[in-house]
């Protein structure tokens, strides 16, 4: 039984022949990957189901939250290749939810979302920076048919899960919900529902062939 | 008029406490009330308005139930059958569970609805309960009848009131009112 198990959890050891040919392999693999890595960002897609969009604002004097469920993200990055990286987000803003009915149908109604007229908001970029703490994307943001640039901190990590690149993306920013004209009418006053709009994102990306 | 309560007469701080939670409860029915026909953002501006004077309510009949404890109840008058004192006791009893009950259940009911209260927006409150809608729709329907109860009994309380200063000619009312 002992000699057994001896036998077959020791490994014979290959050939020193075939351990350098391995390097060799190895290193030559990660050299073309790094070149390729820096000659073409790669291109990332949402993973809905773990991604998560949000929004907090001020109502009644109390913070209240929402988040929407739909939101495609097309991004193309290399952190050595920002020049050639780019960010598309749709946000499909029928998707919201901040837990209530009659609330979100307020939300997507005329004064506000107008969702009807306006299904989707947008935000594109195509130039990043460097910052301390990772990346900021420099765009334009598209709300209620208003077009504003905007720039979003972010920060963004890989991973390799089961041989497949996964990209980690977060950061939050703030935006003026008037900047954009969600709030006509009564809805302008900023007293019951402030102006300032949190906005927070954990989006879990994978690369997918393009 | 002093501080205290006396054994015949109720004092300062108790009357003050006393005659701001009638207005307040009025307030409180009169925002309710308004706030029912009023378009999405107009409501919210009244109905945070009635959960901060709700919120104001509480903390008073906290106060008061404390300071009734600190200090001697002025006794019922002695020409009073045993089923009035009974009825007294009771109404007055279940009045100031009321002074709790109502905020309380808007509230809570708030915290199911997943709306947060704040106190005229200075600060906000912790949610009572997790967010929930049929706890809000039952909570919803308790607040409505415990108002009415809350309704009845007030009438019941002013009535009896009226009906010791007017019928009974004793000073049961006037010992609860300033300058008197």
């Amino acid at each position: 039984m002992s000699k057994r198990a001896m036998t077959q959890g020791t490994p014979a050891l290959p050939a020193p022949w075939l351990l350098a040919t391995a390097a060799a392999v190895c290193l030559a693999a990660r050299a073309t990957g790094a070149a390729a890595e820096a000659a073409s960002p790669v291109h990332y897609v949402l993973d809905q189901a773990k991604s998560a969009l949000e929004f907090t604002f001020m109502q009644a004097g109390a913070q209240n939250k929402g988040k929407f469920t739909r939101f495609p993200v097309s991004f193309d990055f290399a952190p050595d290749n920002l020049a050639g990286s780019r960010l598309e987000v749709v946000v499909e803003i029928g998707s919201l939810d901040t837990g209530d009915k009659e609330r979100d149908d307020t939300l997507r109604s005329a004064d506000l979302f107008a969702v009807a007229k306006f299904p989707q908001a947008h935000f594109s970029a195509s130039q990043f920076v460097r910052t301390a703490s990772g990346f900021e994307a420099l765009g334009k943001l598209t709300i209620r048919g208003v077009t504003r640039d905007a720039r979003v901190p972010f920060t963004f990590r890989t991973a390799d899960e089961h041989g497949v690149a996964v990209g980690y993306m977060s950061g939050k920013t703030s935006i003026r919900r008037l900047d954009f004209g969600v709030g006509q009418g009564d809805w302008r006053a900023t007293d019951q529902v402030g102006n300032e709009v949190g906005v927070a994102f954990a989006l879990r990306l994978t690369s997918a062939a393009r | 008029m002093v501080i205290r309560n006396t054994a015949h007469r109720w004092g300062a701080v108790a009357q003050l406490l006393h005659w701001t939670i009638v207005v307040l409860i009025i307030v409180q029915f009169t925002l309710a009330a308004l706030a029912e026909d009023l378009p999405p953002l107009k409501k919210l501006g009244m109905l945070a308005r009635h959960k901060s004077v709700g919120i104001t309510i509480l903390a008073l009949a906290i106060l008061r139930l404390a300071w009734r404890w600190l200090n001697p109840t002025p006794a019922l008058p002695e020409t009073l059958k045993p089923y009035q004192r009974v009825l007294a006791r009771w109404t007055h009893a279940l009045m100031y569970l009321l002074l709790f009950a109502m905020p309380l259940s808007g509230w809570m009911m708030s915290s199911a609805r997943g709306f947060p209260v704040s106190w005229f927006g200075f600060f906000q409150l912790p949610d009572l309960v997790p967010k929930n809608r049929a706890l809000y729709e039952a909570l919803l329907t308790t607040h409505g009848t415990l108002a009415l109860v809350l309704g009845a009994l007030v009438t019941l309380h002013a009535a009896a009131a009226l009906a010791h200063h007017f019928l009974l000619k004793d000073d049961v009312l006037r010992r609860m009112l300033p300058f008197t």
